[in-house]
């Protein structure tokens, strides 16, 4: 123990320059930290944002070690896919062909080319195991007796007869008779060996069974001595060692089970939010402080801990900086500062929820109750470590009685570590399920030279497992790439959906670019086709603070990436100000007592007296339960008592010049209403040709007992609902002041149009309207008609969504489907209330008339572009990308990597979650802060890259990217596949790497239906493009 | 045919639909046929109806007929007349039991309604189903027990779902561990409880709770026991009855236990297998009040429990432990009511309790939307200092914060004073071992550990 009290300072000389690598470790490993805030605001971003400056597959190579996480789906599963027919032999051969490009032919010794050889690797399933289940395998399986089951029967039996003339030649010539250039190498001996038994006589008698099995040991046997002569793999490339490795595979215990229980206990304590009684006591002191006060305070220690009691008892009276003890407490563990970076990049990431959350409560969470303070992760990180060295003192003392120098540990574990054998035995069996593949007879292998081994080796080392899930990757998304472009192409061919603009439609409706209302968006057309419809970033161009009638704070309703300036407030209508009043005091007796019932039912006397009374909690139980559609209405009737009174207003004109949260400031000035008016309907393209109604309708979700609600609310209001947007914007497009100004600038609203703000609950598919009071009388009969038309359409939209819930009947009407959705929404047990973005794969940046009609299968974010609109330098595309590719291609790749590997980028099952610290769930009570989206809501998710389709030409495209370096980032390293529809013809060209190709679809037939009901009924499984023909009505325009 | 062949067919199907439930969902599955979890919703509904329509006939039966204790024999399955021994299998219904079976088929009919959405498209669908059979049948089992035999059974098939269900997402490590944990001390806990019997039959010669534990219905009955035999057999019961409630000192399992499904921790350590520790008490209180000694034990135990719990709650800052210690704390009153000598309350008590702490334990996923509706309601951040805190000194205060926060330090102590060193002492046992069979063998003591790497080279 000579080492524990060595946490002195070390040379001040020294030590400038190791602080400032230090810190940049820690910065670096930080990045890696996944960056989801408190899960009560769900913001979608690209899981491995981190990586996201290099090439998708580059990036995924990199992550896969570092994050121990699978990019990509299994190869099972691919094989699956390709047996399926949702990848084509056609895609793995194209991919495979771009991928290589001049080295296909590159000849692998004997046996063929490269390309051959990869292809062949990509049909097979390759099964790969670790020695001891490969022995398993070997010894229990039909491995060595039967050929695999996809070998086709004909090569089977070609394999054998040939395999059957060869021996018989072999012992005819007798065994050592080397003939026919049979070499003496460690592979012709093991046949001679394996044949030695049998003489030729024997032979004769042998079934075909018995040949088969002959085959496959001969096989078997010769690939085996054939891998000894293979160059040894590359060590994987090892990732710093942390103790903790190096001890678990010596003793087989595991120095962070002993380390995390403490850590996560603590960490949860000190960032919670609230949701304990007795909060962490002297949590203002600051991570470390309180920590040390804690470990220093009289109690019982563990026996592991007992020394760093002593040791945290002067660390707290020196009040010594966390860089410091950091600094220390690595070379007291002999980690040079040179491998610092990669020392605490593993050890920062083997708690990486937690440690997530703790740089985000530092540096992104100034409106939580309580956030931490500057310098929390730099604590996190030095208690973790001192934690770590504690640990693993105890262990390697108690298991293996070494109690010497902790620098040089590391060395004497490795001495210690266990051989790995058998690398051999498991490269010769993927050369021997190769070889069954491919049809190698044991003649050709033995055939085969030491230098062709080695090449083949060398071979199989450049397309192991992740190279190839790679490729295969690449099929699966060029199927539906494929699909997708040609269905546009030939949809769009003959230009025969751009209708001619001669009269005004009957209403307009312009709603979220999300994929979720491309079904409503589409029913609502067929249920009118006089209708139009558009799609704009759900925020519609109001970025703001805003709070709620019945709120406490204001949150911001708009894209992460804006910082409002302006502030609206909801205020009860002059008319009802005692009301509301009355009823908010009311509202707040009542939340502050059943809070009280709560808290006190988990108490010492209160909980006493709850329970003696808790029969009562039987009736919600059961009645909420069985029957939660009922029971909701119940509970609805009853808050409507005190919910707040229905007429509300906005505070949205501003008097005073600057924005900001005050009583005076709030709103905006006339001049920013037009503006935002403006740039939301030049982004759109609806410039002219107003209906006398146009709907606004904002989005979110409603569902119950759900911890990731908010993660399927609007993504352009930053994980909130976009109503109160819909409903600003809508009044601002009302203001006379505004149309005039507008009318100034080229865009004439008629005086008879009128605006209608509203919000669509994706979950129960209900549509609220707002102030609809202020409609002017003549517009009444257009509003019924409006109505009818989004109802019926809200019953249509429930009925293709329910085609995706297992749950549902399929035989169910419009009607049942829509109390399905609502009876979701409002049911306790319900872990999937609605698919939220699951299924996403396509964007849309063009006019509706391009997409029409094209029945799209809530995969496709709609967002309406107009290009003869838009000026020369494509302003208003540079500033609808600007926004649409990120969030968009956020949203895709964070369902894309929770879906790959749920366990590890996603957050699992949500059936164990428990929510901790009013911040985030965990596993069970004590597992690290799991982040990413759950299982239950990506389970349908179709794992691919969204492809972005751009009406607009490639050059034009081509100049945005070269001015948006973010947007450059990510269409350029792949993370994001983009291809533009040319605005007169159906050319289509798809970004290939740095440039675009033309795109030349096959010409097949689009199939056709007469409604989408037609074409989704009695299928629950993702559906093909379809042009869904609804009889033409004249007038609908854009 | 009479009432009371009635109100045994009754009785006896109580038992037989959990049995016959979980024959229907586990036989399938041993015999590798998959069940649509349409067919398994079918057949727990059948089971949870037919078990509680017949519970409640049963219980009317007896308000109508004024027969408040019935017992229901099911025969002698050992029977040695001549040594003073047998085995019966008898159920009783009486003022304890019959409420406290309502309750778990209430419960758990809600819970299987529940789990039925909650675990759609789950993997481990049937799984969960079949370890909620068994747990329903040892539930309802163990409540109904005539004699001790037949309540080890129900108590026995409780702790192995209860252990099954913790370790229900078994491919990952931390609910495999936490289930074996929950499992050891359930195994102490069994093993009081077979002593127990054991020492119970050579006192009485029966394990019937109408001998053992007095000539009589209970409430009442008197008990056949001198205070001394009483507190020895007692002592047994109450270990058995601590490990299995998660009383003090075995508590730490209890937040460890939260690894499952939402619902089967919701059902377990908020509602009955928590409970069912406090319900052996009471089932036999006659031994417990035999003996002064022995109720100042359970109450003393009680009020521990309870206030340790009570603290260690406050601290928690995940929901589940939350809840979890905040049952204990209940439970815990619950035991000191019943070593001071109250029927009723501590069955009203568990009863109101177990309904409360489920519908707790469901909603725990809405924390996030209550709290900011109540910051709605408030008006603003919602914190609430406990104002007592103030009145406690400083560093009273945080010997106690760490106290809470380490759960009373019951696993630190139970794991290095008690598992450590009986984990030292058998690693001894085997390096002596060790040694002396390579004395025996005349070859290297460390052959044993280098054999199995032998294999590997072979093959490779």
């Amino acid at each position: 123990m000579a080492t524990t009290s060595t946490l002195a300072p070390q040379p001040a000389a020294r030590m400038g320059s190791v602080d400032h690598l230090l810190r940049e470790a820690i910065e670096h490993a930080a990045h890696l930290l996944p960056s989801q805030g408190p899960l009560s605001v769900f913001v979608h971003h690209n899981t491995l944002h981190a990586f996201e400056h290099l090439p998708f597959a580059e990036a995924m190579r990199q992550a896969r070690p570092l994050l121990g996480c699978e990019p990509y789906l299994s190869e099972q599963r691919y094989h699956a896919e390709l047996a399926a027919g949702r990848i084509l032999l056609e895609d793995i051969v194209q991919v495979l062909h771009e991928d290589l490009g001049d080295r296909a032919d590159h000849l692998v010794g004997l046996l063929g080319t490269r390309y051959a050889l990869r292809l062949a690797m990509l049909q097979t399933t390759l099964e790969s195991a670790p020695p001891a289940e490969l022995r398993w395998v070997l010894a229990e399986t039909d491995a060595l007796g039967k050929f695999r089951s996809d070998v086709s029967a004909e090569q089977r039996q070609r394999m054998i007869t040939a395999t059957r003339r060869w021996v018989m030649r072999f012992l005819q010539l007798g065994v050592g008779g080397a003939g026919e250039g049979q070499g003496t190498g460690p592979v012709a001996s093991a046949a001679r060996e394996l044949l030695r038994h049998w003489s030729a006589a024997e032979l004769e008698e042998w079934e075909d069974s018995d040949w088969e099995q002959l085959t496959l040991e001969l096989l078997w046997k010769l690939c085996c001595a054939g891998a000894t002569l293979t160059p040894p793999p590359q060590a994987a490339p090892t990732r710093s060692e942390r103790h903790r490795e190096l001890l678990l595979a010596v003793t087989g215990r595991d120095s962070d089970e002993l380390v995390h229980d403490l850590l996560i206990r603590f960490s949860a304590a000190f960032l919670d939010q609230g949701l304990a009684t007795w909060g962490l006591e002297h949590r203002d002191e600051g991570f470390l402080a309180s920590f040390l006060r804690l470990c220093s305070t009289p109690g019982l220690t563990p026996t592991w801990l007992r020394p760093f009691k002593r040791d945290a008892r002067r660390l707290r009276r020196e009040t010594v900086d966390p860089l410091t003890i950091l600094q220390s407490t690595l070379a007291q563990l002999g980690v040079e500062p040179d491998a610092y970076e990669n020392y605490l990049t593993a050890t920062l990431l083997a708690l990486r929820g937690w440690a997530g959350m703790v740089q985000q409560m530092e540096t992104n969470a100034e409106w939580t109750a309580r956030p931490a303070p500057a310098g929390t992760l730099h604590e996190f990180l030095a208690v973790r470590l001192l934690l770590d060295r504690y640990a693993i003192e105890a262990i390697a003392g108690d298991e293996l009685g070494d109690y010497g120098d902790l620098a040089s540990l590391r060395e004497r574990l490795g001495r210690r570590t266990p051989r790995t054998n058998g690398v051999a035995a498991q490269r010769g069996f993927l050369l021997f399920q190769l070889a069954q593949a491919l049809g190698w007879t044991p003649e050709d292998l033995t055939r085969l030279d030491p230098d062709s081994w080695r090449r083949l080796g060398a071979e199989l080392d450049l397309f192991p497992t992740l190279e190839r899930r790679r490729v295969l990757h690449l099929a699966y998304e060029r199927r539906y790439r494929e699909q997708a472009l040609d269905a546009l192409a030939m949809f769009t061919r003959g230009g025969t959906t751009l209708r001619g603009a001669d009269t005004a439609p009957l209403f307009q409706v312009v709603c979220c670019i999300d994929e979720r209302e491309e079904s409503f968006r589409r029913h609502l057309e067929e249920v009118e086709p006089r209708c139009e419809t558009f799609g704009i970033a759900g925020f519609f161009g109001v970025a703001m603070y805003y709070r709620g009638i019945d709120e406490a704070f204001a949150a911001p309703l708009c894209p992460i990436v804006v910082k409002p300036a302006h502030y609206v407030l909801e205020q009860p209508a002059p008319a009802v100000v005692e009301t509301h009043q009355r009823r908010s005091a009311t509202r707040k007796l009542l939340g502050v007592s059943a809070r009280q019932v709560h808290r006190s039912s988990r108490s010492l006397v209160g909980g006493a007296l709850t329970a003696l009374f808790g029969l009562l909690a039987s009736a919600p139980l059961v009645f909420r339960i069985l029957l939660p559609h009922t029971s909701a209405k119940i509970r609805r009737r009853f808050a409507q008592v005190v919910a707040p009174p229905a007429h509300t207003e906005l505070t949205l004109e501003r008097v005073s010049p600057d924005p900001g949260p005050d009583a005076e400031q709030l709103g905006y000035s006339v001049a920013e209403m037009a503006n935002i008016v403006e740039g939301s309907l030049r982004n759109m393209g609806l410039i002219m040709n107003f209906a006398p109604l146009v709907l606004v309708c904002g989005h979110g979700s409603s569902s119950l007992n759900n911890p990731h609600a908010s993660a399927y609310d609007c993504g352009a209001c930053g994980g909130g609902r976009g109503g109160p947007n819909a409903r600003a914007f809508a009044e601002m497009a009302n203001d006379p002041r505004v149309r005039t100004i507008l009318a100034e600038r080229g865009i004439t609203i008629p005086v008879e149009v009128w605006f209608i703000g509203s919000l669509h609950n994706t979950c129960s598919d209900g549509v609220e309207y707002y102030d609809l009071d202020r409609l002017p009388e003549p517009l009444r009969p257009q509003l019924e008609a409006l109505r009818s038309a989004v109802d019926e359409a809200r019953r249509c939209n429930a009925h293709e969504r329910c085609r995706r819930f297992v749950s549902a009947p399929l035989t169910q009407t419009a009607v049942e489907a829509l109390r399905h959705v609502e009876a979701r929404s409002e049911d306790l047990a319900q872990l999937r209330p609605e698919c939220g973005h699951a299924t996403n794969a396509l964007c849309m940046v063009g006019r509706r008339s391009r997409t029409r009609g094209l029945f799209l299968d809530r995969r496709t974010f709609l967002t309406s572009y107009d290009p003869t609109t838009d000026d020369e330098e494509t302003t208003i595309l540079a500033r609808i990308l600007g926004a649409v590719i990120p969030v968009c291609g956020g949203i895709n790749l964070e369902y894309y990597f929770s879906y790959v590997d749920s366990p590890t980028l996603g957050c699992g099952t949500k059936l164990p979650h428990n929510i901790t610290s009013l911040l985030g769930v965990m596993n069970g009570a004590a597992s690290d802060l799991r982040t990413g989206l759950p299982w239950q809501m990506v389970e349908i998710h179709e794992p691919v890259r969204i492809l972005f389709v751009i009406e607009s030409t490639p050059e034009k495209f081509q100049r945005i990217l070269d001015r948006n370096e973010a947007l450059k980032i990510l269409v350029d390293n792949q993370w994001v596949q983009v291809a533009t529809l040319d605005p007169h013809s159906d050319r289509i060209d798809l970004r290939c790497g740095d440039h675009f190709e033309p795109y030349t679809p096959p010409g097949v037939a689009l199939p056709e239906a007469p409604s989408s009901a037609a074409w989704y009924s009695g299928w629950r499984d993702h559906l093909r493009f379809a042009k869904i023909t609804v009889p033409p009505v004249a007038g609908a325009s854009e | 045919m009479s009432t009371d062949s009635v109100m045994s067919a009754c009785g006896v199907l109580t038992v037989a639909s959990p049995a016959a439930m979980l024959v229907a969902l586990a036989a399938p599955a041993l015999a590798m046929r998959s069940l649509s979890e349409h067919a398994i919703m079918r057949c727990v509904k059948m089971g949870v109806i037919v078990g509680l329509c017949s519970t409640l006939a049963l219980a009317a039966l007896m308000i109508v007929t004024h027969s408040p204790h019935v017992t229901v024999d099911l025969g002698k399955w050992v029977d040695l007349p001549e040594d003073g021994f047998h085995f019966t299998f008898k159920l009783i219904f009486d003022q304890l039991s019959t409420p406290f079976v309502v309750l778990t088929y209430l419960l758990c009919g809600t819970i299987s309604a529940f789990a039925s959405s909650y675990l759609h498209r789950e993997p481990g669908f049937l799984r969960f189903f079949v370890c909620y059979a068994l747990f329903l049948l040892g539930m309802v089992l163990a409540v109904a027990a005539g004699t001790i035999e037949s309540l080890f059974t129900g108590w026995e098939l409780v702790g192995l779902s209860s252990a099954l269900l913790v370790g229900f997402f078994h491919d990952r490590a931390d609910p495999v561990r936490n289930a074996l944990r929950v499992w050891i001390v359930y195994r102490i806990a069994d093993a009081a409880f077979l002593v127990a019997e054991v020492v119970l039959h050579h006192l009485t010669g029966a394990g019937d709770f109408d001998r053992m534990v007095g000539f009589g219905v209970w409430p009442g009955g008197t008990v056949d026991l001198t205070p001394g035999q009483a507190l020895f057999a007692g002592s047994l019961l109450l270990v058995a009855a601590a490990g299995k409630s998660a009383l003090v000192p075995f508590s730490g399992w209890l937040p460890r236990a939260m690894e499952g499904p939402t619902p089967s921790s919701a059902i377990f350590y908020g509602a009955l297998s928590v409970h069912l520790g406090a319900f052996l008490l009471l089932r036999v209180s006659p031994v417990v009040q035999a003996s002064l000694l022995l109720q100042v034990i359970v109450v003393t135990l009680g009020i521990t429990t309870a206030i340790y719990a009570a603290l260690t709650s406050r601290v928690q800052s995940d929901i589940k432990s939350s809840l979890a210690f905040a049952s204990l704390s209940q439970v815990g009153i619950i035991v000191a009511e019943i070593g001071l000598g109250f029927h009723y309350l501590p069955l009203v008590h568990m009863i109101g309790h177990a309904c409360l702490r489920t519908l707790q334990l469901l909603r725990a996923p809405s924390l996030l939307a209550d709290y900011r509706q109540l910051e709605n309601a408030f008006g603003g951040r919602y914190s609430q200092a406990a104002s007592w805190s103030k009145l406690v000194p400083e560093s009273l205060r945080g010997v106690a914060y760490r106290w809470a926060f380490e759960r009373g330090y019951l696993d630190t102590f139970l794991y290095d004073w008690i598992a450590r060193p009986t984990l030292k002492f058998f690693r001894w046992q085997q390096r002596r071992e060790d040694k002396w069979t390579a004395w025996l063998t005349g070859t290297t003591s460390n052959s044993a550990t280098t054999a199995s790497g032998g294999v590997t080279d072979e093959i490779a």
